[in-house]
Order: structure tokens, then sequence, then C-alpha cells
């Protein structure tokens, strides 16, 4: 028998190692290829990806990206429009797409999720979840913001509270995990944080007989790792700032609804935790009701609490903290400082030490009479409960909708509301699988308006804003060329100038911009930026 | 055969409110809409433009609307819309129901008092250049076809006598100069931060860019003429809504 040449051998061990390779990729659900951790830690470093809701883990939402400026904007024309064939009727299209490798990954309205050639806007792939009929919408609506990406898998939660594993490039599900109990109320809705082998989401449903929570779950397996309950258990820290009653502590709301930031080097996550269960009416919840709220820092490892700060403490207005938390490195009074910046929904912009939690800046952005400043505990000095006039409606002074920080010029960017709002609490039925208000809201329309604003972070100043004619729920995307991206609630998708807040460009989309920020890459030479808007997706470029 | 259908698609659902005999219904509706339909429909049930929630006073106006499908509505929600489907006990969707038809808009009830035929002629050298009944007038301001159903005779009066005092939205006036020296007036459609949505005095519509515009300016007078009483009677101001009476009669 002949013997094999030694070529031979070293041709048959390598075919059989990287059979071997393939092999083990394929038991161990491992990838091989698509964007690993280490990509997810660059950011923004590569300029043909977006590979995080935000860009990178700060959220700052600030593009690298120079090809478009303040000079030539207006110049920016479509490229291609997507139609879903979906969409949330009286809310919008929340997502940012993820961009890798010239395909854009898209979810949409009523969990439907798409592959899109990022050259013209043609989808490789659909999916549409059989959702459940008689869905409880702890989310409010059917919406979705997004995937989160590592390798060739994708992630996503569901309006009936699941997390789900794609393969990217198929569509095909890999695995599915229940997060909670859709039937009493729980839902999700936000875009998962994908760390080093782990996959961060946040639960729905805080108008709901629910408990908030954030699960960190292992992207191969499956397996949940960690849970942080957003309301402390009988006995547990926390727990003595609500009354003395299990059944209480067990329905305490405080959804996780949307994405938290990560700092790697303190190894952190932070995230917003949004009302009391229920909303107005808080005859049965005296105390400061954490984690309500409130940020908390969470250890990326085991889920276990760091610190935390409450914006609002007792909450009678449904003022959510579900925002993303904005991290930044600057120098502070003289000193460099790690710092965690929140345009919150009770009207406050706040600028906190993100290694202990310490308050450094808290301070109004919008004209609420609620409180006009924090004191020295750190509370804010309510000076308007209601009964002084009409306060802030519930959507707040801002909301979800991601704002953005230009480190070039120091400022916080983020579209503010100015509503006019009167709560009239009252007692809710708490009954499983149905909202609780727990009162009612007169809005009165007329006085309402929204505005695009440019806060200085060392003051909370405002250095300019642009006004809209009605309260805008749209986000915003600067990049390092000066440019801020917004939208508003008329349907305009728009480019200023972040020095001076100049409007530079516009296009009218067709539908209000509701929830979602512009996201931007390179591609074949040419800068993108996106905007979701009603049941489209466009793209931009310069010509 | 019909109705036979109805119930069979939907198993808990009756064709007929069993409370709308019950004086209680509505009030204890009005309880939990309150609670479960107020942040997106108001606490008037008169809806939030800004959200596509619909004004819940003007579903009855429609003839296909019958408490079943309300009832249906609210138990499955709208697909695809922010409106939830809601697993409220049937008595309490139909204590819902009776609330909604106790905030319906009422309009006159009763048999209005006057002449039609010299209404219908008041109506033509008064308010048909702007305002349409049954297809024919202007479209300036809002159709009057079913007015009278809708509104009640006094709230009809005092917009005749001053209709400046409170105008409906997509009816708010205008006045500007073009940048071909042209002074338009009329009202808005619609509006954004660039452009201007309007329907000109001349009924036509027309869009405009603002930075285009000079002199622009909303006064609150409303385009319609105020009715004094040495202009327009009380009695033939009666006239005209037994015209229309008669004419949503129809």
């Amino acid at each position: 028998m002949k013997q094999p040449s030694n070529k031979a051998l070293v041709a048959i061990g390598t075919l059989v190692s990287s059979l071997f390779l393939i092999w083990s990729s394929i038991a161990n659900g491992q990838v091989s290829d698509g964007p690993s951790y280490e990509d997810l830690l660059n950011g923004f470093s590569d300029p043909t990806r977006w590979l995080t809701y935000s860009g990178d883990y700060s959220g700052t939402r600030h593009s690298p990206l120079t090809q478009i400026t303040p000079d030539n904007v207006d110049q920016l024309r479509p490229v291609w429009t997507f139609q879903t064939g979906t969409t949330t009727r009286g809310r919008g299209f929340e997502t940012t797409p993820l961009v890798d490798n010239g395909v854009l990954y898209v979810t949409g309205s009523n969990n439907y999720a798409w592959a899109i050639d990022a050259r013209t806007g043609r989808a490789f792939w659909q999916y549409r979840r059989d959702l459940p009929n008689d869905l409880t919408y702890g989310a409010s609506a059917p919406v979705n913001r997004g995937f989160g990406m590592l390798g060739n898998q994708l992630f996503m939660v569901t309006l009936d509270a699941h997390l789900m594993s794609f393969d990217r490039r198929t569509g095909d599900v890999l695995w599915e995990r229940e997060l909670a109990d859709y039937q009493v109320g729980y839902s999700a809705t936000m875009a998962p944080l994908v760390l080093d082998n782990k996959v961060i989401v946040g639960i729905s449903g805080g108008e709901y007989q629910t408990r908030g929570f954030i699960d960190a779950f292992d992207p191969v397996s499956g397996e949940r790792i960690w849970r942080f309950n957003t309301i402390p258990g009988p006995g547990e820290p926390g727990s003595e700032t609500w009354p003395d009653d299990p059944a209480i502590l067990a329905a305490g709301g405080g959804g996780a609804w949307m994405n938290g930031s990560y700092d790697p080097d303190l190894n952190l996550i932070y995230w917003g935790v949004g009302n009391p269960n229920p909303d107005y009416y808080a005859e049965n919840r005296p105390g400061d009701n954490l984690y309500s709220n409130s940020i908390v820092a969470l250890d990326a490892n085991s889920g276990e609490l760091r610190w935390h700060y409450q914006f609002t403490p007792h909450d009678i207005n449904d003022w959510d903290a579900n925002h993303v938390p904005v991290l930044a490195n600057i120098e502070w009074q003289g000193e460099p400082r790690r710092v965690v910046m929140v345009g919150n929904r009770n009207g406050f912009f706040y600028l906190l030490d993100r290694v202990t939690g310490q308050l450094l800046l808290g301070k109004p952005f919008t004209a609420t009479t609620w409180a006009r400043e924090i004191g020295a505990d750190g509370r804010p000095i309510v000076l308007n409960d209601g009964s002084q006039g009409c306060l802030p409606d519930p959507w707040g002074s801002t909301n979800f909708y991601p704002p953005s920080f230009n480190p070039d010029l120091d400022l916080f960017i983020l579209t503010a509301r100015e509503t006019c709002a009167t709560y009239v609490p009252e007692e809710p039925a708490n009954t499983r699988g149905r909202s609780n208000n727990g009162g009612t809201v007169f809005i009165d329309a007329e006085q309402g308006y929204g505005a695009l604003r440019a806060l200085d972070i060392h003051t909370g100043d405002l250095e300019w804003e642009f006004t809209y004619p009605s309260p805008t729920f749209g986000g915003v995307m600067t990049t390092a060329s000066g440019l801020v991206f917004a939208g508003d609630h008329e349907g305009n998708f728009m480019a200023f100038n972040a020095e001076t807040g100049e409007n530079l460009w516009h296009y009218q989309t067709g539908s209000r911009i509701w929830g979602a920020a512009a996201m931007t890459f390179m591609q074949d030479g040419l800068q993108y930026v996106l905007i979701p808007s009603g049941s489209t997706l466009t793209a931009f470029a310069l010509p | 055969m019909l109705a036979w259908l109805a119930s069979a698609g939907s198993a808990s659902a009756q064709a007929v409110n069993p409370l709308q005999s019950d004086p209680r219904a509505a009030g204890a509706g009005g309880s939990i809409f309150r609670a479960q339909c107020a942040t997106c429909h108001g606490a008037d049930a008169k809806g939030i433009e800004a959200i596509d929630a619909p004004d819940l006073t003007l579903i009855w106006i429609r003839s296909e609307t019958t408490d079943e499908s309300v009832f249906q509505i609210i138990r499955n929600g709208i697909a695809g819309s922010v409106m939830p489907p809601h697993g409220f006990p049937d008595a309490q969707v139909w204590m819902l129901v009776s609330y909604l038809r106790s905030v319906g808009a009422v309009g006159t009830v009763n048999r209005i008092v006057g002449d039609v035929s010299r209404g219908s002629e008041l109506f033509n050298d008064n308010c048909s250049r702007c305002h349409r009944v049954d297809g024919t007038g202007g479209s300036l301001g809002p159709d009057l076809s079913s007015i009278t159903s809708r509104r009640a005779l006094d709230v009809l009066f005092s917009s005749i006598r001053n209709p400046s005092a409170s105008i409906a939205r997509r009816y708010k006036p205008v006045s500007f100069r073009t940048a071909e020296n042209e002074r338009v007036q009329g009202t808005i459609k619609s509006e954004d931060v660039f452009s201007l949505q309007v329907m000109d005095s001349n009924q036509t519509l027309r869009g405009f860019i603002k930075t285009e515009l000079s002199e622009l300016t909303r006064d609150g007078q409303s385009l319609m003429p105020a009715f004094p009483e040495n202009l327009l009677s009380e009695s033939e101001i009666n006239d005209i809504m037994s015209y229309l009476q008669s004419n949503s009669d129809r």
C-alpha cells in the first residue's frame, strides 16, 4: 500500500482540521463569520458597519463619518425606499437598522424582520412571527426597535415577550425563550444589547400587573445567565421604599423597555427603568418606589446592582426613565470624568459620574413647572405636583427616542416636548392582563409644540433650538462633520448645523418620524444615511 | 341569516347590548373608559389627533356603526394599530358601549320649526358659496348635510352669530403675500416646519414654501363672516336650520 506523500498528508490534515472546525462550529452553534465581540467593542471603527442599536456601546449616536458635511448636505437625495408592508397606526417605525458587509438587518412593526441589500433596498429574506391573537400589548403598541447581532446570529425580542435568535443568512429561527407570560401584560420591544457571550434584554409592561426585569442570556445555548428585578422583593434593599406588601411589590411595574449602554472598562451596563404601577394612582404605593424611574448600573457578569439614581421619586405622571444612557469621558471642572448623561422624561438633563453614580448636574431643559432644581440631597425640589397648573403630559418632556452627544462641541442634542396636561388619579381595578393607568389625563392640545434642543453639557444651558409645530417623537444622530440629523411629527427628516442649529436640508418622508433616529455607514465609497418613517425605510446619499 | 353569521363569528358577543336599558351601565362604562381608554382617546372620548386616536363621540353618525360592531372593535382591537384587543368580561365591554352611546354626538332631536323652502333660499343666498349640502355648494367651510344631527341648535346659532369664537381644526384662517406679490387668504389644511397647505378663498388647494411667503398672519378671525340679527333674523336662521334638518332626514 502506497504511503501518501508528506504533502498529501499535510493537505489531508488541513482538510481534516478545517472539517473539524466546521463541524465543531456547527456542533457548538458558534459562528464562522460576522461581527465578533471585538468588533462590537470597536464600535464605529469600521465605517461600513453599524452593529448595535446606537452604533457603539456608548449610546452617543455620534458617527465619525464626514463625507456629508454642512456645506454639501443640501445635495443629499434619496437612493431607495424599502416598503415594509406593515405598520403601527398611531405610533411609528421605531427601529434602528444594523449593517454589516452590505446587508441591513431590520426589524419592524408586528414582529416582522428583514435582511435588505444596502445598495438597492431589495430584501434577501423576510420573517413574520405568528403572534397570538390575545396579545396584551404591555408594549403599548406593536413596535420593535431593532436587532442585536453577534457572528451570524441575530437577536430580537417579541410582543409576546420572547427572545429569539436567528441565522442572519436565512432568517431561520435558531432558538427562542420565553421572557415572561404575555397574558399577564409582559411584552418586549427593545433592541437586545449584545456583549461577550451575553444577550441582555429588558421587559415592557409597566402599566400592567407586572414586575420589571433585565435578563442576560447565553447567545449560543439560549440559557438565562442572570436576572435583575427592577422592583425589589420583600426584605431586599429598596423594598423599604414600598409598602410592606409582597403583592404590591410583585406588581410594582418598572419596565426596562429601552436599550442600555455598556462600559467595557468598568464592565457595567447602564439601564433606565420605567414607571411604578399604577401610573397615576399612588395611594397604595407610598414611598420612593425604587427602582422605578431610575438609572441602574449593573455588573455585566452577575447582574448585581452597583449603584442607582432615581430621577423621579414616587412618580405619579408616567415619567419613565427609559432612555438610552449616553456615556462619555469628558473634562468636568478641570478633571477627567467618566460620565453618563440622560435627558429625562421629567424635563431635566442629568450628568452623573458613571463610576459612582454621583450627580454632577441636573437642570431643566423645558419650561416644566414640576421642578426647577435638584436639591443638595440629589432629589428634585417639587414645586408643582399638578395642583399648581398643568404639567408635562405622560409622554414627557422627551421620551425614549435617542438623543445624541457631539464630543467636539460638548453638546447634548435631544428632541424636547412642551405640553400641558392635568392628571386626575382614580383607583384602578388591578386585573391580570389589563393595563392600569390609574386615572385620566386631560391634555391641552392647543398648547403643545416640539423642539430640537442643544444643551451645553457643562451647564445644561440651551445653546440653540429649532422649534417644530407639534410635540415630536423623532430621535437624533450627529456626525463628526458637524451635522445633526433629526425628524419631526409632520414627517420631515432634516439636517442641521450642530454648531448653530441652522436647518440645512429636509425631506418630507410622508409619515411622522416616531421613535426612530437615523443611522449611517459607508457603502461603495458613499456615505448612506437611513431613516425609518411610517412603513418605509429610506436611504439617502450625495449624488 | 346575517344575524346568524354575525353571532357565529363571535361566540361571546350578542348582537344587541344586553345593558341598553340599564341606566347604570353608561356610568360604569365611563369609569372603565377613563381608566383604560382615555390615555389615547382623551378623557372626553373626543380623540387625540397626534396619535390618530379617533373622536369616539362621532362613531354613531356612520350608519354602519352598531352596538355589536363597537363591541367587536373593543374586543378584537384593530390589527396593525395601536388599538389593542381587550380581554374584559363581556359585561364590561357592553358597559363601554353604553358609555360611548351616552357621549355620542347628539344633534337636534326635536323638529325645528321653520319654513323649509325659505330656508333653502336663504341658504343659497348666504351660505352655499362656502358650504355644501347634499353635494352642491362650496368647500371652504364644512359640509353641512347632516350637521343638525351632530350639533345642538344653540351651538349652530352661535356659530352663525359669532363664527370666530370656535374655529374647527382644518379651518383655521391664514393670510400672507406670495413671492409673486399675490395676497392670499385661506384656511390651513396642513402645515409643517417648511411648508403650508392651504385652501385659498377661491376654494383652490395650494401648497406654499414658507420661506417664499411674507406678512404671514393667523389673526384668529374666521373666514366666515358673522351674521348679526340685522343680516339674518332668528326666524330666518330657524328657516335655514329646518331646511338643513329636512335634508339630513333624507
